[in-house]
């Protein structure tokens, strides 16, 4: 049969084809296996990664937690998980013992609700790391938790609630206060006192690790009238002593105006429902006057001389510079981190953790386990200078974040790393107390912690004036940074006023910024999947650039902690 | 007595080894925050919506009650 082609000639290409194909198949699934075992060993590579898909439902559960590869995920097993739920338990056996953790736990919904799922606010910010960056945020994160167990411990062991009435020596050696006045000013007592905020614990650590739990306390106060328009913190703080939701635990209080009349109102609540003797003090509106400094700095000495009303144990300076020694050595470390986030890609402290455990430390003041991580950070730190490693390897934007941030997303610099490469390197809650303090003689001591007390959070460049606002661009340029993450705390009056002039700030110095509006801790008023969409939207209509991570875009997390 | 201690090293080690593979199913598929979210919260929720509280707007103001500290210098 004659056939227009040739046969053997086909059937010599077809022969040729199937070994071409099976070859084929065979590389692909030999460079199949590689990757395989490659991603295992090393882990995904970024643009790979789908962190969405891990997510359960709205819950924000995780189907399963990241594999990081091998050494990271490891590292995060026994480092990270394993370590802190070993020493979350040894923390409360130190301070005060389990018995006292499960009454307080049975008696106030702020420890009960937020503090048993904490891993989980480590997880939230610690996603996709890896290496130096993982261990040293990590590290950020074990202080703030054993200064938390260390607090909420304290308020156990001496809450007359929790011991049938009785006002133990624990009680006697307490000193209670606002959260925004800076434990450094009780130094001189804390050889045999401990001090203890208010509101740090059961307000606003828990705003961060569990958003739900203080959802109650702003609906209490508002359920006896007060309105919702001011600041939903001022509300929350009063909340919890509306709902009985304070322990007793110390004889008396030193409250603060916390530079904003909602505080002020707060403050009022708190003195009826305390019900103890209470110092007020204030925190000037006005504060770049020497004439309001030497005000401010008697206002701190007629404090003292209450405490020692109070109390009955004299002013103990030795006490004071021996403290106040300690935490300039705390600072000192900061400017050294700050030195490498500006001027290195080997910061190997993300945007949350850097934030949150700096205004931790802070405005709690000295206390051992900051030298602790500092000293496990500092070595990190300094091998990752060293090997130049890159700790944040997908770096296509250095933020700087400014205002006031959501409490219920602080880990939404995580996500815009992992979504688009957007680093959070530094922000304006870390540069608040920008300062050491001279411990040279009692004068110059006075009038150093004065200018620290009136440079208080949410203050100094929140609502403390334009100057101190626009410290930003100052900022930006010594951070190395090109783009602006603008929080806007919509129920913030101070803040509120300035949103027009950064708008013609950012416009008239070409810089590139994005708008974070959000409620403090409520979660409701602006929800994280709204954040995200603003920042998705400025990221592909003014940036026109393309996720790092598409699975992040859009996804449900209403219920999650 | 030798064989003796290396049956229990080993009996150890094995326990040791379970205990690790157990731990890592634990946190790989999130099962603690499975149990936090399902059981656990859920629980203390309906016990802290449930407590009976002092209503605190029945409390006197009493502000006269602590005398006037001044320390005017």
């Amino acid at each position: 049969m004659n056939l227009p082609f040739d046969v053997s000639r086909l059937k010599a290409s077809a022969a040729a084809m199937k070994d071409s194909i099976a070859k084929g198949a065979e590389e692909l699934k030999q460079q199949g296996f590689d990757k395989k075992v490659h991603d295992f060993w090393y882990g995904k590579p970024h643009g790979e990664r789908r962190l969405g898909d891990l997510y359960a439902g709205k819950t924000g559960l995780y189907k399963h937690r990241e594999w990081r590869g091998v050494k990271d995920t490891m590292y995060y097993f026994y480092m990270i998980w394993l370590y802190n739920y070993i020493t979350m338990v040894m923390d409360l056996m130190k301070y005060g013992g389990l018995v006292n953790f499960a009454k307080g736990v049975w008696r106030y919904r702020w420890v009960g609700q937020t503090y048993l799922p904490v891993l989980h606010w480590f997880d939230r910010g610690l996603e996709g790391l890896r290496g130096p960056a993982l261990a040293a945020s990590a590290w950020h994160y074990r202080g703030m938790v054993n200064s938390t167990i260390k607090q909420f411990q304290r308020m156990f062991e001496a809450d007359t609630r929790l011991h049938g009435g009785e006002k133990n020596e624990a009680y006697w050696h307490t000193i209670a206060h606002n959260e925004t006045v800076w434990g450094g000013v009780f130094y001189p007592w804390s050889d045999k006192f401990a001090n203890v905020a208010l509101e740090m614990i059961p307000y606003f650590v828990t705003c961060h690790v569990n958003s739900h739990t203080v959802l109650n306390y702003i609906d209490a106060v508002q359920s006896i009238g007060l309105p919702g328009d001011p600041c939903p913190m001022c509300q929350a703080e009063a909340g919890i002593f509306v709902q009985d939701d304070v322990p007793d635990y110390a004889p008396f209080a030193i409250i603060c105006n916390e530079a904003c009349d909602a505080s002020v109102a707060t403050s009022n609540l708190q003195d009826w429902f305390f019900d103890k003797p209470i110092y007020a003090l204030p925190m000037p509106m006005l504060f770049d006057d020497p004439l309001v400094k030497k005000h401010c700095m008697a206002e701190i000495r007629q404090m003292w001389k209450f405490i020692e009303d109070q109390t009955g144990v004299p002013f103990n300076y030795e006490q004071l510079v021996k403290k106040l020694k300690l935490q300039n050595e705390l600072q000192e470390f900061e400017w050294e981190k700050w030195d490498v986030a500006a001027n290195t890609e080997s910061y190997p402290i993300n945007g949350v953790a850097q934030a949150l455990y700096r205004i931790y430390q802070s405005q709690y003041g000295d206390n051992d386990i900051w030298h602790f991580c500092d000293k496990k950070v500092r070595k990190i730190m300094e091998k990752a200078v060293e090997r130049k490693t890159k700790t944040f390897p997908n770096t296509r934007h250095r933020v700087i974040a400014w205002s006031c941030a959501p409490l219920y997303y602080s880990n939404w610099c995580t996500w815009a790393y992992n979504c688009w490469g957007l680093n959070v390197i530094i922000n304006m809650d870390s540069l608040m107390f920008n300062m050491t303090i001279r411990t040279d003689n009692l004068e110059n001591t006075v009038e150093d912690m004065a200018q620290y007390h009136m440079w208080a959070p949410m203050r100094r460049m929140a609502v403390g004036g334009m100057k101190h606002m626009f410290e930003l661009w100052e900022y930006m340029e010594k951070f190395n940074c090109d783009m602006v993450a603008m929080y806007d705390q919509l129920q913030c009056k101070g803040v509120q006023g300035l949103h027009g002039l950064f708008e013609d700030e950012f416009r008239d110095r070409d810089i590139k910024a994005f708008w974070i509006p959000h409620a403090l801790p409520d979660s409701r008023t602006v929800s994280r999947a709204e954040i995200r969409r603003l920042i998705n939207d400025y990221m592909t209509t003014v940036m026109h650039e393309e996720p790092l991570d598409p699975s992040l875009l859009e996804f449900d997390d209403s219920m999650t902690w | 007595m030798k064989k003796l201690l290396c049956k229990g090293l080993g009996k150890l080690l094995k326990i040791f080894l379970l205990a690790n593979i157990a731990l890592f199913v634990v946190f790989f598929f999130d099962l603690d925050g499975k149990l936090m979210f399902y059981v656990v919260e859920p629980f203390l929720k309906k016990h802290y919506d449930n407590m009976e509280r002092k209503d605190t707007m029945k409390s006197p103001y009493d502000i006269d009650k602590f005398p006037k500290y001044e320390y005017d210098e």
